[in-house]
């Protein structure tokens, strides 16, 4: 029974050990992605932090087509053939806080992550 | 034996259970006071809050829209004696203790010079100094009188109470919050923050402060209980001829402020004197600024701290933000000064 008892208390000890680490790993992973949705879907994830050179991609829409710089840490809306040019105007951004969004093509860019980074608000 | 593992189990699940449970997040957006506002509240009754905070700013839009025909600004402004309701004098009597107190840096009757140069329509202009001079005979905020609640305006006197409107709604918003048991909420109305407690977890709200120059930011705060509200140039301007003329005029000279700041953020219990000092504090520049600061004694309940941004690139921040605020990014390598008393 004694045995039995200190088996217990270890594996309960390793499974408290264990849990706790992964929470601490899994949380503490530094670096921003940026997840690139249209019309709700998840077109693709970037790793900022490992962009070593400066580069362009095309999403297109129904208002025609974004074109997305990312640079390393930051990502914008360079081009956008929509009326309002709302998301061009926003520029860079490089935190989660607020999102690019190009309502006529239904594009969002939303960064994630980002560890200490984390501010919550922006006063301008 | 079995029975043991499971109670084990159970034990760790709550364990590591008991870190999750966050209050959940309400968050609302709104278009108002010509600025994107976004609410959010935490808590059993946050989202019934930020639904009335939406009302909240709408009748306060109502009541002190410089330009919506009807409030109660718009006619004072057009030869009425106007009975205020209680929020409107509150703000009025708040925004003329901060002239006074600023010595006219802030002067809520600067508004037909604002207009003079086409800020508050967009058709930029420099207007002749002849122009300026005969304007500026009728900025003095002195001339503002409420009697019984009524607000009788001299003739040729306008009033825009735009430099305290929004720090005045984060006030109310922070007392609605308040009213709904929410203990935890941050405003965003246009670029002013303002936060009521700390965030869920018991941290302090991080707040950046705008890099003027860029995308990105020069520094950040933590604070709880706070309004934090910055005033610079670069938020509108135009250019006429190589010169950038920017929308903070200096009531003194009827001219955009030239103070050598790009930027300037108030750290303060109370939005609406976060807003007016904003303001105030752009106009006077660095030395008067930390010679207001020093001299404040008390007046204001809580006090208030700033961040000056200058245009050497400098960054000027009061003794009470020390422990609390921190360069940002490229930011880091900049020369931090601190005001003491």
């Amino acid at each position: 029974v004694k045995s039995t008892k200190f088996w217990v208390i270890l594996l309960s000890a390793l499974l408290v050990l264990s849990l706790g680490l992964a929470f601490l790993v899994l949380r503490g992973k530094g670096g921003t992605v940026a997840a690139v949705y249209q019309d709700g879907k998840l077109l693709r994830t970037i790793e900022l932090s490992q962009v070593d050179e400066p580069y362009t991609f095309q999403v297109d829409g129904p208002a025609g087509a974004n074109t997305v710089e990312v640079e390393r840490g930051r990502i914008r809306v360079k081009h956008a053939d929509c009326p309002d040019q709302v998301c061009v105007h926003q520029g860079w951004i490089s935190t989660g806080v607020t999102p690019i969004v190009c309502l006529p093509n239904r594009l969002v860019i939303q960064l994630e992550g980002g560890g200490d980074a984390g501010i919550d608000g922006v006063s301008k | 034996m079995r029975k043991a593992l499971g109670a084990v189990l159970a034990c760790a699940l709550l364990l590591g259970g008991c870190a999750a449970p966050a209050p959940e997040a309400h968050s609302s957006t709104l278009l108002a006071m010509d600025t994107v506002m976004e609410f959010t509240a935490y808590g059993e009754r946050g989202g019934e809050s930020v639904e009335a905070a939406k009302d909240t700013v709408r009748e306060l839009e109502a009541l002190l829209s410089v330009t919506g025909e009807g409030s109660e600004i718009y006619r004072a402004n057009h030869g009425e004696a106007v009975k205020l309701s209680p929020m409107t004098a509150d703000l009025l009597g708040e925004a003329m203790e901060a002239c006074a107190s600023t010595g006219g840096a802030l002067d809520v009757t600067v508004y037909p010079v604002v207009r003079a140069w086409g800020f508050t329509t967009g058709n930029y202009q420099v207007p002749d100094q002849q122009t300026l001079s005969a304007l500026l005979e009728q900025v003095d905020y002195t001339q503002v009188q409420v009697e019984n609640a009524v607000l009788d305006l001299p003739e040729g006197v306008e009033l825009d109470l735009g430099a305290a409107a929004k720090g005045y709604a984060g006030d109310r918003l922070m007392d609605l919050f308040r009213g709904y048991g929410v203990t935890s909420a941050m405003v965003t109305l246009g670029g002013n923050v303002q936060v009521l407690g700390a965030k869920p977890d018991g941290s302090a709200w991080r707040v950046a402060v705008q890099d003027p120059a860029g995308d990105g930011y020069a520094g950040v705060v933590r604070v709880t209980d706070k309004a934090v509200v910055t005033s610079g140039g670069y938020q509108r301007y135009f250019e006429k001829d190589g010169v950038r003329y920017s929308h903070i005029i200096d009531p003194a000279t009827g001219y955009p402020a030239a103070s050598g700041l790009t930027s300037v953020t108030i750290v303060c219990g109370s939005g609406v004197w976060a807003d007016c000092l904003s303001t105030a504090l752009f106009v006077m520049g660095k030395e008067k600024a930390a010679g207001y600061w020093r001299a404040q004694n008390g007046w204001l309940e809580g006090g208030f701290d700033f961040i000056l941004l200058g245009e050497d690139g400098t960054v000027t921040i009061t003794q009470g933000l020390e422990d609390s605020f921190s360069l940002y990014g490229d930011w880091s390598d900049h020369t931090l000064e601190v005001v003491r008393p």
